[in-house]
C-alpha cells in the first residue's frame, strides 16, 4: 500500500515537473488564489493602522485581461497616495481577491471583505455582470461602492444610492459618438445596412441596443442581429452568416477575446465591411494590436480615457504608471480603476473620515478631479459626461470624436482587414 | 429607469427561438466548415476511444492532455516560431512517454480500474488544470501563425487555412493510427486485447505492455489534437472541461472503443454544431452535443459502431 502511494506521489511530481519544465518563459507571478489576500503595501513606520481598502477582481477567467489592468490602477493609486504621506495621515493597504470572473464568487468575496477582513472602504470589480450583484452586498452593509467598469442600464435601474460609476458616462452611451459620426457622413458614403453581433452580456447589450434605434432612425436597415454566449470560441459559422448578408457596417458587442475571434472569422469568411465598431477590444491598446496586427486598420471603438489627454492629474498618472509598470501602453481599465481611487480619496478628504454614510452623501454632491476629467454623479451614481470615439490608424488608436478631444480625422471607408 | 425596464421587457420576444432558412450557398459553406472541424474533433476523440477499447478506462484527463498539448505548442511557437503542425512531431513523442508513465505508474496500480479510473483520471485532470493555471495563468491564448486568418477560395466557398491544415493533419494521424492497428503485430495485439483481454493474455500477448503502449498512443493523439486546437480556438486551462465533454459525447455516439465510429460521430457532430449555429442560434450549438448524447443513450446505447457491452466475468 505504501509503495503504491509512493509511486503515485512520484508520478504526480514527475508530471508537474514536466509541465513546469515546458514553460521556461512563463512569468512566476501567478494569479493569487481566492483564499489568499494580496497585501499591496506593507505599512512602514506609521504608528496608526493602515486604511484597508477591499476589492474582488476578475484576475482569472473571461475578464482576466481588463481585471488585471484594473488591479494595476488600484495598486498604483495606493502607491501614489502612500508616497505622498497617506490618506488622513494613514497608509492605504489593499485587500484584493480573485473572483475568477464569477459573479457568485465576487458576492462571497465582498461579504468576506466586509465581515471578516473588516475593510474600511470598498472599490468595485470589473464589468456590469460582477458589479450588479456585488453592489447589492455593499449596499446591504452601507458601504460606498465606487466602481470602474459597471455601467450597463441595469446597474442604475435598481435605484441603489451607494454606487458610483467612475467613467465619464454610463456605458450604454459609449457607441453614440460613433453613431453620430456615421450619420454625419454624406449620403454617398453613408452605410445602408448594418449587422449587430453581440455577446449576451449586460454591458455589451447595453452598448449595442442604444446604437440600434439611432442607426435605424438615421435610415439604415438592420440586416442581421445575433447574440452568442460569453463562452463561445468558434465564430466561423456566424461569420459565414454575416458574409452571406454582407452588411455595410458591422457593430460588435464584445469584451476582448470575442472581438478578436469575430474579426479573424470575418477575414476567413471574406467579409469586408465599409465600417466596423466593437465595444471593447479595440480599446485595449497592447492586446488588440498583438492579436490582429495590420488587420486593426480603420476599426472604431469607444473609450473613456486616453493616454495623451492633458486633463488635470492625468500627466502625473501616466508618468507614475510607466515608472511602475514599464513602457507598455496603459489600458483604459487601469485609468478607470485609478479614477475610482481618486474619487474615494477626495471623498475621504472632504469628509475627513471613513464614515461610509458621509462618503456616499459627499459623492452625490461633490465634483471630483480625475484623470477622465471633472466627474460628478446623479442620484443613482450615473456619471454626467460623454465617451469618445477612437479609431485604429497606422497601428495605433487615436481619438476621432468628439471635436474637443480629437487627435486625428476619422478614415472612411475602412481598408480591407 | 423607465427605459431600462422597457428594454428588458422587450427582450424575451427578440430572443425567442426563431429558425431562418439559410441560402443554399450559406448551407454548403456551413457544411464545409462543419466537416473540417469534425475532422479535428475526430483526432481529439480517437485517443479517448482507443484507451477505452483496450482498458475499459475513461480517461477524464484527456481534455487536460489536449490543453497541455496546446500550451506546449504555444510556447514552441512563441519561443522558436515553430509552426503548430510541425510541433506535433515534438509534442506527440513527449506525450507518448507521458502517457506511458501515467498508465504504468498510476493507472496500472489502482485496484478495480474499470470503476475507480474515472476518479483517478478526474483527479489528474484537476491537478493538471491547476498546474497549468499556475504556470501559464488563465488568460485566453491562441497560436497565430502567419496563415491564421488566410482562407482558400474554391468555387466561391471559403476554406480557412488553419482548419484545412487541421483537417489534413487529423486525417494523416488517424490513417497512421489505423495502419498501426490493422497492419502491425502490435496493432493485432491491441485489437486482441480489445476483444478479450484474458484470451489475449493466454495467447501470449503482454497485456500490461499493450495497455501502457495504448495509453501512450492515446496521449500522443491528444498532443496532435492540442497542437491543432491551439491555432483554431483560443484556450485557457479551464477549457479542458469543454473538450472532455465534447470528446466524450463523440465517442459515446460513435460507440465506445470504435475508431471508425468516433470518426463518423465527430463529422456528424461537427456538421450539426455548425448548422445549428446558422439555422437556429449559436446558443444551441454546444447543446447539440448533449442532445445527441441523450438520444444515443436512450435509443442506441452501444453507439453507432459499438458492440453491445457484455459483462465479461
Amino acid at each position: 500500500m505504501k509503495s503504491k502511494l509512493l509511486h503515485l506521489m512520484i508520478s504526480i511530481v514527475v508530471i508537474s515537473m514536466l509541465i513546469t519544465a515546458c514553460a521556461p518563459a512563463a512569468t512566476p507571478t501567478a494569479a493569487p488564489a481566492t483564499q489568499a489576500p494580496v497585501a499591496t503595501e506593507a505599512p512602514t513606520a506609521v504608528a496608526e493602522a493602515p486604511i484597508k481598502v477591499g476589492a474582488s477582481l476578475p484576475l482569472t477567467g473571461d475578464f482576466s485581461d481588463p481585471g488585471s489592468a484594473a488591479k494595476k490602477g488600484y495598486e498604483l493609486w495606493a502607491d501614489m497616495v502612500n508616497k505622498a504621506g497617506g490618506l488622513l495621515g494613514r497608509q492605504v493597504q489593499f485587500v484584493i481577491y480573485d473572483n475568477a470572473s464569477n459573479p457568485d464568487t465576487a458576492v462571497a468575496d465582498y461579504e468576506k471583505l466586509i465581515t471578516q477582513d473588516k475593510v474600511d472602504l470598498l472599490v468595485g470589480p470589473f464589468s456590469s455582470k460582477l458589479v450588479i450583484p456585488s453592489s447589492e452586498v455593499a449596499n446591504k452593509y452601507g458601504y460606498a461602492f465606487p466602481e470602474p467598469a459597471g455601467g450597463a442600464p441595469h446597474v442604475f435601474d435598481r435605484g441603489l444610492t451607494n454606487l458610483f460609476f467612475c467613467q465619464p458616462a454610463s456605458s450604454d452611451t459609449q457607441g453614440i459618438p460613433f453613431v453620430n459620426y456615421v450619420l454625419s457622413l454624406p449620403d454617398t458614403a453613408r452605410p445602408k445596412t448594418f449587422a449587430v453581433i453581440t455577446q449576451d452580456d449586460p454591458f455589451t447589450l447595453g452598448v449595442v441596443e442604444a446604437m440600434e434605434p439611432l442607426l435605424i432612425a438615421g435610415g439604415l436597415t438592420e440586416a442581421l442581429k445575433e447574440k452568442y454566449p460569453p463562452e463561445n470560441k468558434d465564430f466561423s459559422s456566424l461569420a459565414a452568416k454575416v458574409a452571406d448578408k454582407n452588411p455595410d457596417l458591422i457593430i460588435g458587442g464584445t469584451q476582448f477575446e470575442d472581438s478578436v475571434g469575430q474579426i479573424k472569422a470575418y477575414i476567413q469568411a471574406g467579409y469586408q465591411p465599409r465600417g466596423a465598431f466593437f465595444s471593447t477590444g479595440p480599446s485595449l491598446p497592447k492586446e488588440f494590436n498583438e492579436a490582429l496586427g495590420t488587420s486593426t486598420e480603420g476599426i472604431f471603438s469607444a473609450i473613456s480615457w486616453f493616454e495623451a489627454s492633458t486633463t488635470e492629474t492625468n500627466p502625473e498618472f501616466v508618468a507614475a504608471y510607466h515608472a511602475m509598470y514599464g513602457d507598455e501602453p496603459i489600458a483604459e481599465d487601469s485609468a478607470n480603476a485609478f479614477t475610482v481611487g481618486q474619487v474615494l480619496q477626495q471623498a475621504v478628504e472632504n469628509t475627513q473620515g471613513l464614515d461610509n454614510a458621509k462618503l456616499i452623501e459627499d459623492m452625490h454632491k461633490s465634483t471630483f478631479t480625475t484623470v477622465v476629467g471633472p466627474l460628478s454623479f446623479d442620484e443613482v451614481g450615473r456619471p454626467q459626461g460623454s465617451f469618445m470615439a477612437l479609431q485604429w490608424q497606422g497601428g495605433k488608436s487615436v481619438i476621432v470624436a468628439p471635436d474637443y478631444a480629437k487627435q486625428a480625422e476619422p478614415i472612411w471607408p475602412k481598408a480591407n482587414w | 429607469m423607465q427605459a431600462g425596464d422597457d428594454m428588458r421587457c422587450r427582450q424575451p420576444a427578440k430572443t425567442r427561438l426563431s429558425m431562418s432558412l439559410p441560402s443554399a450557398h450559406l448551407l454548403i459553406q456551413t457544411l464545409i466548415l462543419g466537416l473540417l472541424v469534425g475532422g479535428v474533433y475526430a483526432l481529439m476523440a480517437s485517443g479517448l476511444t482507443l484507451i477505452f477499447g483496450v482498458m475499459k478506462i475513461i480517461n477524464v484527463a484527456h481534455g487536460a492532455f489536449l490543453i497541455l498539448g496546446a500550451y506546449i505548442t504555444y510556447e514552441l511557437f512563441q519561443t522558436f516560431h515553430l509552426d503548430p503542425i510541425i510541433s506535433i512531431l515534438i509534442t506527440a513523442p513527449i506525450f507518448f512517454l507521458l502517457g506511458w508513465v501515467v498508465q504504468r505508474y498510476i493507472l496500472s496500480r489502482i485496484e478495480n480500474p474499470e470503476q475507480t479510473s474515472v476518479l483517478v483520471t478526474f483527479a489528474l485532470a484537476l491537478v493538471m488544470e491547476g498546474l497549468l493555471g499556475v504556470t501559464f495563468q488563465t488568460n485566453m491564448r491562441s497560436v497565430t501563425p502567419s496563415y491564421s486568418t488566410a482562407a482558400i477560395t474554391i468555387a466561391s466557398y471559403r476554406l480557412p487555412v488553419t482548419r484545412l491544415a487541421g483537417f489534413g493533419a487529423a486525417l494523416i494521424v488517424i490513417l497512421i493510427l489505423y495502419y498501426v492497428l490493422e497492419r502491425t503485430n502490435l496493432g493485432r495485439a491491441i485489437r486482441a486485447t480489445i476483444q478479450d483481454k484474458r484470451a489475449a493474455q493466454l495467447m501470449g500477448v503482454n497485456v500490461a505492455m499493450v495497455s501502457a503502449f495504448t495509453f501512450g498512443l492515446g496521449a500522443a493523439t491528444a498532443a496532435a489534437g492540442g497542437s491543432l486546437l491551439s491555432m483554431i480556438y483560443s484556450f485557457n486551462p479551464a477549457s479542458q472541461g469543454d473538450w472532455i465533454a465534447k470528446t466524450l459525447s463523440i465517442i459515446v455516439l460513435g460507440g465506445m472503443g470504435s475508431l471508425p465510429g468516433a470518426l463518423i460521430a465527430a463529422l456528424i457532430l461537427g456538421v450539426m454544431e455548425q448548422l445549428t449555429a446558422i439555422v437556429i442560434t449559436l446558443y444551441w450549438s454546444p447543446i447539440v452535443f448533449y442532445i445527441f448524447l441523450f438520444i444515443t443513450l436512450i435509443v442506441r446505447p452501444q453507439g453507432l459502431m459499438g458492440e453491445t457491452v457484455r459483462e465479461n466475468g
